[in-house]
């Protein structure tokens, strides 16, 4: 007995002393990844910071020979006499209305089929319906791009939007919106590809946000003998509001940068038409078309069109935290 | 044996039965039935407690009572569950409208993502459309029934996910009060609480057992014991006792409910 005693002790202090070295190599593993994970972290800033400098700097010609005369200036003639006359007011326009259609036609679409895959779809389609989405987010945004401009463009301008004009014809403002002529490249048939491509997003999105909802309170809502459209609409849309929002500014951003396909149909055009029918143009897509052949100004223009993306993208997502704060605070949550 | 489960529960038919299951089968999915044949009644304004080891299909009976259990589209029930004589698992009947008269307070507390006004005129809305005093006074009347009234009068405005568990849980009875049933199923609806809000909760359906007729499952047997009437003893998907509280406690006729309330399994 005695003898154990003694042999586990001797056993012991040995571990001990073993397992004090081990903690003693690891001590300057531990310093090297901590400085590894330090350098990652500041590499990712680094990077933000080192793009938007070079952004700045490609783009200082154009702001100080332009100011913000460039933001509400619709001309761009970068072969005007004896300066280039160079203003960014038609592809920010074109950016922000094409992504705003593409949101008022994803949205409502994307949390329809989310809701429907979530709480009325038969168990054997649910498969079929939510891997056809997600194939959706697979293809290349080329292929939508020449499908907008080989099959949508022509549908739309030979049918729809004719239809379209006709109908509101008499109706103030909103035949100002959809006026004619039809033309196969417009803002519209940009939008309506856009909202394609960004509705698998908002679809994945908010399907697992939805599944993220307890089924005992969804059951609760229905004991008290609520029918499916009330319990989607007072329980599982404000318990997950806040990630259903995330969802649709995280398209939101994926439309306002989207440059192949939005290039191929909206017509390059920096004139602003009232009518959406119109070609136009946005950030990405007239810095796509010109800047292989841009030089000098032009170059510094286009490259402060960059610029303006960036910001305005910042400010949707910093738009969009400041919203969700408030109104978590307002709810109490 | 069955039978004579039967006769004893169709001997109660005259002291006013509010709910009579029949025949009852619960199949989850295809296989084996996960209740079989239950035949037994809920009798007006009694509270009946349903006790048994796990997975014995208490809950499951309760969620027969008010149709819950159709959300899931393989669980299915054969039988008969008549709710004043009517069959609520026939054809043609409303489930919306079935769940406002049957209600259910769940295991774990259940504020809905709104304020605690919201919450329970909520509910109220889907029923009656009232002017803005006298859903005040309803809201007011609801908390004060279940006891919640003076903790939360300054903050109705504050969300409903703010209060304590015993809290939400008494605001989830309000709410089902709140829309007036006749019945009211309690699914182990004190287990998620501390001993103090408990015994709250078990005030509440005590004061509340002579306005509605209540269904409890509980795995607490004293808990059991001091607010039921009536016990029913459930093993294995089937009814093995049903009788008065008192005696159920004292001298059940069964050896297998003697053994699980004296701890001996379960």
């Amino acid at each position: 007995m005695t003898d154990m005693i003694l042999q586990e002790g001797a056993v012991e202090a040995p571990t001990n002393a073993w397992r004090a070295k081990a903690l003693a190599s690891f001590k300057l593993g531990d310093s090297v990844f901590r400085l590894l994970a330090q350098i990652a972290a500041a590499t990712v800033l680094l990077l933000l910071g080192g793009i938007i400098i070079s952004l700045i700097i490609g783009a200082w010609p154009a702001i100080s020979t332009y100011g913000f005369d460039f933001l509400t200036t619709q001309r761009w003639a970068p072969n005007a006499r004896p300066n280039p006359v160079l203003g960014g007011l038609g592809p920010i326009y074109g950016t922000l209305i094409s992504s705003v259609i593409a949101l008022l036609i994803a949205v409502p679409v994307g949390l329809g089929i989310s809701i429907f895959l979530t709480e009325l779809c038969p168990q054997w389609l649910r498969r079929p319906v939510g891997v056809a989405v997600e194939l959706l987010a697979g293809i290349p945004s080329i292929i939508y791009g020449m499908w907008g401009f080989f099959v949508l463009g022509p549908m739309l301008a030979d049918s729809i939007e004719p239809a379209i004009v006709d109908a509101v014809e008499n109706i103030p403002v909103l035949n100002v919106i959809f006026a004619g002529p039809a033309s196969n490249l417009s803002l519209f048939n940009a939008s309506l590809v856009l909202a394609i491509m960004i509705l698998p997003f908002v679809t994945a999105i908010a399907r697992d946000v939805f599944n993220t909802v307890p089924p005992v309170l969804k059951e609760a809502a229905y004991g008290l003998g609520c029918t499916t459209w009330e319990v989607v609409r007072r329980v599982v849309i404000p318990y997950t509001r806040v990630g259903v929002i995330g969802g649709v500014m995280l398209a939101l951003g994926r439309a306002l940068g989207e440059t192949m396909a939005v290039t191929f149909v909206i017509g390059n055009s920096f004139r602003i038409t009232g009518s959406i029918f119109g070609p136009g143009t946005t950030i990405s897509a007239a810095i796509a078309s010109e800047f292989a052949e841009s030089r000098d100004l032009h170059q510094s223009a286009l490259i402060l069109l960059g610029l303006l993306l960036f910001v305005l993208t910042f400010f949707v997502l910093a738009a969009a935290r400041l919203m969700l704060m408030r109104l978590e605070r307002k709810q109490g949550v | 044996m069955n039978e004579m489960m039967r006769a004893d529960a169709l001997t109660h038919d005259s002291e006013g039965v509010k709910i009579a299951i029949r025949n009852l089968n619960f199949y989850y999915g295809s296989g084996k039935p996960s209740l079989k044949n239950i035949n037994l009644s809920l009798l007006t304004n009694k509270v009946t407690a349903f006790i048994g080891p796990s997975g014995c299909g208490k809950s499951t009976l309760l969620r027969v009572l008010n149709r819950m259990y159709q959300l899931y589209p393989n669980q299915r029930a054969e039988g008969e569950v008549l709710l004043d004589g009517q069959n609520i698992l026939g054809p043609g009947v409303d489930v919306n409208l079935l769940r406002a008269r049957v209600g259910m307070v769940f295991q774990k507390p259940t504020p809905f993502p709104m304020t605690i006004f919201e919450n329970i005129a909520f509910g109220i809305r889907l029923y009656e459309k009232l002017p803005k005093s006298e859903m005040d006074a309803r809201v007011e009347e609801a908390l004060r029934g279940a006891a919640l009234w003076d903790e939360v009068k300054d903050k109705l405005d504050a969300s409903g996910l703010s209060l304590s568990g015993g809290q939400q849980q008494r605001l989830c009875i309000a709410r089902t009060v709140a829309i007036k049933p006749e019945v009211i199923l309690f699914d182990e609806p004190c287990s998620a609480l501390d001993p103090i809000s408990t015994a709250k909760v078990e005030e509440l359906m005590d004061e509340m057992s002579d306005r509605y007729t209540i269904a409890i499952v509980t795995h607490n047997m004293q808990q059991a014991a001091r607010i039921s009437d009536k016990t029913v003893f459930m093993y294995l998907g089937e009814m093995v006792e049903m009788d008065d509280t008192d005696k159920i406690f004292t001298s059940p006729a069964q050896k297998r409910t003697q053994d699980y309330i004296t701890g001996r399994f379960g």
